[in-house]
């Protein structure tokens, strides 16, 4: 008798084969086999799990969504005649601006949750993206009281704050076992060179040396505790002096959403209310149409009496460029860490790095416009080669492609001043993307 | 909205002397404050450059009293000269709350590793 036993130890799939006893001689083939899995996909391991709760987690592009409880057979009937039974669900979320900061606060747990995992809408203000600086203070509390060993990678999931110190930890250690094996190849050379009288020159790469493809972090790195009792003794203590002087946690931490993500919501989707500080009254699209705009001409006092809204405030200029490549589906971050104004994520920081760094390079349809202005915009002048050459480089290493995303500002000579009173204005302003990729003639003939 | 924030009464001394800057110097102090975890974090009045800034220690050198370092925050808007500095770290912030930290020092300076 055969005995065919087949257990896949992955989460979550497991994979039972039944074996047919005497029948095995005549039949040596399996007879069956039942795939019984927990969860309803079929990825195998860890990171298909994270990729499948991201796509839960993550399943809708915008804050709003669309709901159809008819049946399949309605829908693709009513759909031939071109209806749809759909309801649109809003969740009417609500934002403070500040003058100061220049920017739309969100501060209950509800809508910032609601605007960051649909859309991606928003930063933690204490946070590299989503809001986590309170889970984090918590797992700080919670590391403390407990041993060393457990730490951070208890049950719960690391931010991605944490991920990025391991990930830095790694490189430091790195580069010091880089910096330490080009040390002792010097050393060597100079040992030759002394008995031997030969010289070698020493290499900054080669088998010795660890490169970036070559070295691999050391295995796991638990803190030897290595008396119980002595680790124990110490835990006490500091759970001691912790409790003593423990404060309740307030979470001091709100989403941050710049004007041009609150303008997209409020003005496009009607699913941000953006209210005054002050009065805490919600602002109409007009209020906000204008406040917005002065936000960007006198900072962050708005001067008296207030000045003329014109065709090159800096505000209308990057919302084009903002609704231009969100309404074509991209998610639309800032770029200062890369040094160019946005990141386009494919679907969203969570899923992939982003491909593209753009940089808004506004121009003038008429010159004169350009000389008569206040606004000092950015990029708008020529730029010299060695500005270009510097952030092609940068963002070449963190292999992103850069985009110049040339903005055309209409002539004020060619619209009236009235068209500026409401977003319709957009209508005249273009956006066009020239793509840089340096050339090297020698290495790209291949 | 600054106002009534937990973290604005020690900064409203400078918010109220240099209003341009107030953004920037309030982001700059909470990140410091809560993000980073700096000790010692003191606001200081720099009244040649008018403007505030922000003197701390880092969390991994904080035991070393020598270890004091200077933060200036500003935003993206701004130029800024600071020649006169010795060693620094400017701190950059944008309107959605990413800031970039830069450490300036006179003269060529290789990495230490």
């Amino acid at each position: 008798m055969i005995l065919v036993h087949f257990i896949y130890l992955c989460t979550p799939l497991y994979c039972i084969l039944y074996h047919m006893p005497n029948v095995s001689k005549k039949n040596p083939r399996i007879k069956c086999a039942r795939l019984i899995s927990f969860r309803l996909h079929s990825t195998m391991n860890k990171g298909g799990a994270r990729r499948y709760e991201n796509n839960r987690t993550y399943a809708h592009p915008l804050p709003l969504i669309f709901l159809d409880s008819s049946s399949n057979r309605t829908r693709s009937i009513l759909g031939l005649l071109g209806l749809s039974r759909s309801q649109v669900n809003n969740p009417h979320c609500e934002g403070y601006y500040d003058a100061s900061t220049r920017s739309v606060w969100v501060v209950t747990q509800r809508d910032s949750e609601i605007l960051w995992r649909r859309g991606f809408f928003g930063k933690g203000n204490l946070s590299r993206s989503e809001p986590s600086w309170f889970v984090r203070q918590i797992q700080d509390r919670q590391s403390r009281k407990v041993t060393s060993n457990t730490s951070n990678f208890s049950c719960q999931e690391m931010t991605s704050e944490e991920i990025r110190e391991k990930r830095r930890v790694e490189r430091k250690q790195f580069k010091l076992d880089r910096a330490a094996a080009i040390a002792k190849v010097a050393a060597e050379a100079e040992t030759i060179f002394e008995t031997e009288g030969r010289v070698v020159v020493p290499a900054l790469f080669g088998p010795e040396i660890p490169s970036g493809a070559t070295w691999k972090p050391k295995a796991a790195e638990i803190e030897p505790s290595l008396d119980p009792k002595l680790s124990n003794a110490e835990n006490e203590t500091a759970v001691e002096n912790e409790e003593g002087g423990e404060e309740p946690l307030e979470d001091m931490e709100h989403l941050q959403l710049t004007l041009s993500e609150a303008f997209f919501l409020a003005w496009n989707l009607d699913c941000l209310t953006i209210l005054d500080p002050e009065t805490d009254e919600p602002l109409s699209l007009p209020d906000i149409w204008n406040t917005f705009q002065h936000a960007h001409l006198a900072f962050p006092i708005p001067s008296f009496p207030a000045s003329e809204l014109q065709f090159d405030n800096p505000f209308l200029v990057h919302y084009a460029v903002y609704h231009h490549y969100r309404s074509l589906g991209w998610v639309v971050k800032n770029g200062l860490k890369f040094c160019v104004d946005y990141l386009l994520y494919k679907r969203g920081p969570v899923f992939t790095h982003a491909e593209f760094a753009i940089v808004v390079c506004p121009v003038y349809e008429d010159p004169q416009d350009q000389e008569i202005s206040n606004t000092n915009l950015q990029n708008a002048s020529p730029f010299t080669w060695s500005w270009l050459s510097t952030i092609n480089r940068a963002n070449s290493q963190v292999m992103k492609t850069l985009i110049l995303a040339y903005v055309t500002i209409p002539a004020r000579q060619r619209l009236s001043r009235q068209t500026l009173n409401s977003p319709a204005c957009f209508a005249h302003y273009s956006v066009r993307e020239v793509i840089v990729r340096r050339f090297i003639p020698a290495r790209m003939r291949d | 909205m600054l106002e009534i924030h937990p973290s604005y009464p020690a900064l409203a001394s400078l918010v109220e002397k240099y209003p341009a800057h107030r953004g920037s110097l309030f982001q700059t102090y909470n990140d410091i404050l809560l993000a980073q975890q700096w000790r010692d974090v003191q606001v200081i009045d720099l009244g040649d450059c008018r403007r505030g800034a922000l003197r701390g220690k880092r969390p991994k050198t904080a035991t070393d009293p020598e270890s004091l370092l200077d933060v200036i925050p500003c935003s993206l808007a701004e130029s800024i000269t600071l020649a006169w500095y010795r060693q620094l770290y400017l701190a950059v912030v944008s309107d959605d709350s990413s800031i970039v930290y830069y450490k300036l020092s006179p003269g060529i300076v290789k990495p230490s590793i």
